[in-house]
């Protein structure tokens, strides 16, 4: 069971998540599960980029790489043209609503930048209050902060050609699993 | 508005104010073409800044934090540029300190070449505008597309940044439009600006696919693990650093810090600081060279990731020897002092600005970093207001380097201008006029001397001067008292001096009149002070020597008496800004200043904390038949509002249960002397524009409205504009008394 601290992050988590743009779920953790809600998230892609797990274990994700559309190892072509990335992110903060995903030897990274549609999967445990919390060494990702990583709060945007448009060189859709 | 693709002037071409004409023309473009979409961007983040700063629960704390980080990094300056090129070069990156612009672009063109780039994408950085890199990078053949969208409007319009953060904040969608429909030919639709942003979005893609090189600049640089932060929105930074091999960075030294997990203090300032948001799409933390694998998306065959760290001082270790200039390297970019600018919301930074830094913060750091004072002269658009300060994340004191600017600028010139000195000796002038006032008011307003102050002191024939009174407040004042209205003595609260100061003593002695009244009838013993000249008007004018002087003076006088056991009110809140907070600058003994700065008071203000405290019972005091459905407008003064006191009179007026609107404007546009000024009226009119159409709509929805506001140039800018009076909140609270 979940404490009650985390779970209140979770639902602040939640809540500025939505705020920034993301939809979100919460479901258990497990691989069914897991499984389930990458299918039905995934349901329309012919192809889905997946990374290799920053923090969470691989093994979360054996149902999910049964399935065929799954491509982990792409071709320089797969990686520039397949439109949904799945990743984990190694933390998460409840007062802004964003993931982290590490700049590393998976290719997480470019898998939630050239993509349309990027799907993050998370660990309730790993959710901070704010954003400075990461860097205060009580992070829970196992090996603590990544070298090289990204906040991403909600999708890409720009106002920059007057209104406020949602989807600009990196993912308009970020969708946003967490696991409790 | 006219059109901003087809302007008799390009921005470029009065981007280098070296000239007052430049300036001049400056303003002229911004007020003819881009205002409009500067108010809209610039406000819409303001709004929004005020709510995400309210979101952070420690938002003080944090600012002190992230301040004296900065304070201790410009401190440790030359050991941390040592720190971050040894971690760097440990993890196989390169360290190059560029002392000029050219060393700089030298270095960098170099290794594009060295990596036989022939194209490189590019994303948001004012380091590289001051660099000129563009250009350097394009006579060496080399292709650039800038990827951040608004940059790359710039690029297609051939435009100078007009905003740190958002370069393109002058245009609107329309402008943007119809820019991209001359300039490229296609068939798909150019008009939403969905449409706009795939248009951009598909020849950018195709950019970084093929990129070579990727340059960024930074938002800060962590000494002690070589990091880099790189906060952005649309991705292209994302972009810029993964999809090429190669990545340089190019950022000036003061961006350094010592340790990463100080970026965690900065990151929510900034991203609510600049936009208004608790972060930004993407916050990237970056220990290049990264362990991303190399992707050769682009078709090369590139083995192993290369970086690049380009720090650029270029005047930045001169600014940090100038006492003064040194307070600018704190800056860490977010853009809140342009966004609270009522000045910089009218005209943005093409006018405000420079060659490349723009708004409060740009003339200190374009004097610094092009080492020329005249390129810096947009400084004087910097009306003092003080709007900026208390929104600076690091705690600059941006209308302190303005003063500075002008001070500068002022010797450089051989001494004040007929126009500094008119605005600047204002105490010489009123003890003239008010010789004989009705002659000098006569004279003041008839046309030929109006000509006259016009071409002499460049005073606006349009405004009127504000009439010296018949009976100035010291002459009232002892009528008063001599015609027995004697003190009411409590014995239990401190004594109450009302300060005489120059504008109520001259121009408004019923506002001062007014308080001895209210503070009578409440049974508070208050007395009039001497008359001083608190050096406000010479402060304004950039003539610090002799406000200090002033300052002085005034000082030991007001220390004094606040030894005695005096309280100090002060009507105009100009001048009780003097005392709250440029004291503290102008002033050497800093305990006498942090003394006179906690016993000075605004009038309603005092009076609050009296009721708040339980020493005033305001309500049996109050006539009969008040309510809610009397309706005030009350529009707090710019440097009311800063020194905290702007919340103050709603509160006051409210708990007597009257309604009361505030006006949501940072300044009134009048700003002191800046108004009056001929070089400057059209943009004081326009930023008076808001504050007039919101009392305008509140008369629409009450005629009966009462216009409250503290400042006497408040009142004259508002009074310029509607028939109704207009009063200081001291004169409507003695009509509610009984």
């Amino acid at each position: 069971m979940p404490n009650s601290v985390e779970r209140e992050l979770t639902v602040r988590f939640l809540e500025s998540a939505k705020a920034a743009g993301a939809t979100v779920e919460t479901i258990q953790k497990s691989p069914q599960e897991l499984n389930a809600a990458l299918q039905k998230a995934t349901s329309g892609d012919e192809s889905i980029l997946l990374a290799e797990p920053d923090y969470l274990s691989p093994a979360l994700f054996d149902l999910f790489l049964l399935n065929k559309r799954v491509v982990t190892k792409p071709t320089k072509e797969q990686l520039s043209a397949i439109t949904t990335g799945v990743t984990d992110a190694f933390c998460a903060v409840a007062s802004t609503g964003s993931v982290c995903v590490s700049v590393s030897r998976n290719l997480g990274s470019p898998m939630s930048l050239l993509t349309r549609r990027h799907i993050a999967v998370v660990d309730a445990g790993t959710i901070v209050p704010r954003p400075r919390d990461i860097f205060s060494g009580e992070s829970a990702a196992p090996d603590g902060l990544k070298r090289s990583f990204s906040f991403i709060t909600g999708p890409s945007a720009t106002a920059d050609m007057g209104p406020l448009v949602v989807g600009v060189h990196s993912p308009g859709k970020l969708h946003i699993i967490v696991l409790e | 508005m006219g059109n901003i693709n087809d302007y008799k002037i390009s921005p470029r071409q009065v981007a280098d104010k070296s000239s007052e004409g430049s300036l001049y023309d400056a303003i002229r473009l911004a007020l003819d073409v881009e205002t409009d979409a500067l108010r809209l961007n610039t406000q819409t983040f303001n709004r929004n800044r005020y709510k995400a700063v309210q979101k952070i629960d420690d938002y003080d704390a944090l600012k002190q934090r992230a301040r004296e980080i900065k304070e201790e990094s410009i401190e440790n300056l030359p050991e941390l540029v040592g720190r971050i090129t040894r971690t760097i070069e440990s993890r196989g990156g390169h360290v190059f300190l560029a002392n000029s612009k050219a060393e700089a672009t030298d270095y960098i063109t170099k290794v594009c070449s060295s990596h036989r780039a022939k194209l490189v994408v590019k994303a948001k950085s004012i380091t590289s505008e001051e660099i000129e890199l563009n250009h350097a990078l394009i006579n060496t053949g080399i292709e650039v597309a800038e990827t951040d969208l608004a940059e790359f409007i710039l690029q297609v319009s051939k435009e100078q940044p007009s905003h740190i953060v958002a370069p393109a904040i002058h245009r609107s969608r329309e402008s943007i439009s119809e820019l991209f429909k001359r300039n490229f030919e296609t068939d798909l639709p150019l008009d939403t600006g969905e449409e706009l942003t795939r248009f951009a979005r598909d020849i950018l893609r195709k950019k970084f696919l093929s990129a070579d090189v990727g340059i960024t600049g930074a938002n800060l640089i962590a000494a002690e693990e070589g990091a880099i932060l790189l906060v952005e929105s649309e991705g292209n930074i994302r972009f810029t650093t993964q999809l090429p091999a190669v990545h340089i960075a190019i950022a000036g030294i003061e961006k350094i810090i010592q340790r990463k997990k100080d970026f965690g203090t900065f990151i929510e300032l900034l991203a609510a600081s600049g936009t208004g948001q608790s972060l930004t799409s993407y916050t990237n933390i970056l220990e290049p060279p990264i362990e991303l694998p190399v992707l050769n998306l682009n078709g090369r065959s590139d083995e192993k990731r290369e970086f690049y760290l380009v720090l650029l001082d270029n005047g930045r270790m001169r600014m940090r020897q100038d006492e003064d200039l040194k307070e600018a390297l704190y800056c860490i970019r977010c853009s809140a002092c342009m966004n609270s600018c009522a000045n910089f919301q009218a005209v943005g930074g093409h006018a405000f600005g420079g060659e490349c830094y723009t708004g409060g913060i740009g003339g200190a750091w374009t004097l610094g970093t092009s080492g020329s004072l005249e390129k810096a002269r947009f400084a004087e658009l910097c009306t003092g207001c003080s709007r900026c300060v208390p929104n600076c994340p690091v705690k600059i004191d941006i209308p302190g380097l303005n003063t500075v600017i002008k001070n500068r600028l002022t010797k450089a010139a051989g001494g004040p201008s007929m126009q500094q000195r008119f605005f600047g000796h204002f105490a010489e002038l009123a003890r003239l006029a008010e010789a004989a006032p009705g002659i000098s008011n006569r004279i003041n307003n008839l046309s030929v001397s109006r000509a006259l102050m016009e071409n002499f002191a460049g005073i606006d024939r349009r405004r009127a001067i504000p009439p010296f009174a018949e009976k100035t407040l010291v002459e009232e004042y002892r009528k008063y008292r001599r015609n027995g209205n004697l003190m009411n003595k409590n014995g239990s609260l401190r004594g109450i001096i009302l300060f005489a100061d120059l504008f109520t003593n001259y121009n408004n002695p019923e506002v001062g009149m007014a308080t001895v009244r209210v503070f009578d009838k409440l049974g508070l013993p208050i007395t009039l002070s001497k008359l001083f000249d608190d050096g406000r008007g010479l402060l304004s004018q950039g003539l610090i020597v002799k406000a200090e002087e002033k300052a002085r003076k005034v000082a030991a006088y007001l220390g004094k008496l606040i030894d005695e056991g005096n309280d100090i009110i002060v009507a105009e809140p100009s001048v009780l800004s003097m005392f709250r907070r440029d004291y503290g600058r102008l002033l050497t003994d800093e305990g006498l200043s942090k003394k006179i700065a906690e016993h000075s008071f605004d009038p309603i203000e005092y009076l609050n904390g009296l009721v708040i405290n339980g020493r005033l019972e305001l309500m049996s005091q109050l006539k009969k038949g008040l309510s809610s459905r009397d309706h005030v407008f009350y529009h707090a003064h710019c440097q009311l509002k800063t020194i905290g006191g702007g919340n103050v009179a709603p509160e006051f007026f409210r708990r007597t249960g009257l309604t009361v609107e505030v006006s949501n404007v940072e300044c009134c546009g009048m700003a002191g002397s800046f108004g009056y000024k001929k070089q400057y009226f059209d943009i004081s009119k326009r930023v008076g524009d808001d504050l007039i159409s919101q009392i305008n709509a509140a008369f629409s929805a009450d005629e009966n409205t009462v216009v409250l506001a503290n400042g006497i140039s408040c009142r004259e800018q508002i009074g310029s504009e509607i028939s109704a009076a207009v009063y200081h909140p001291i004169q409507f609270l003695e009509t509610l008394l009984v």
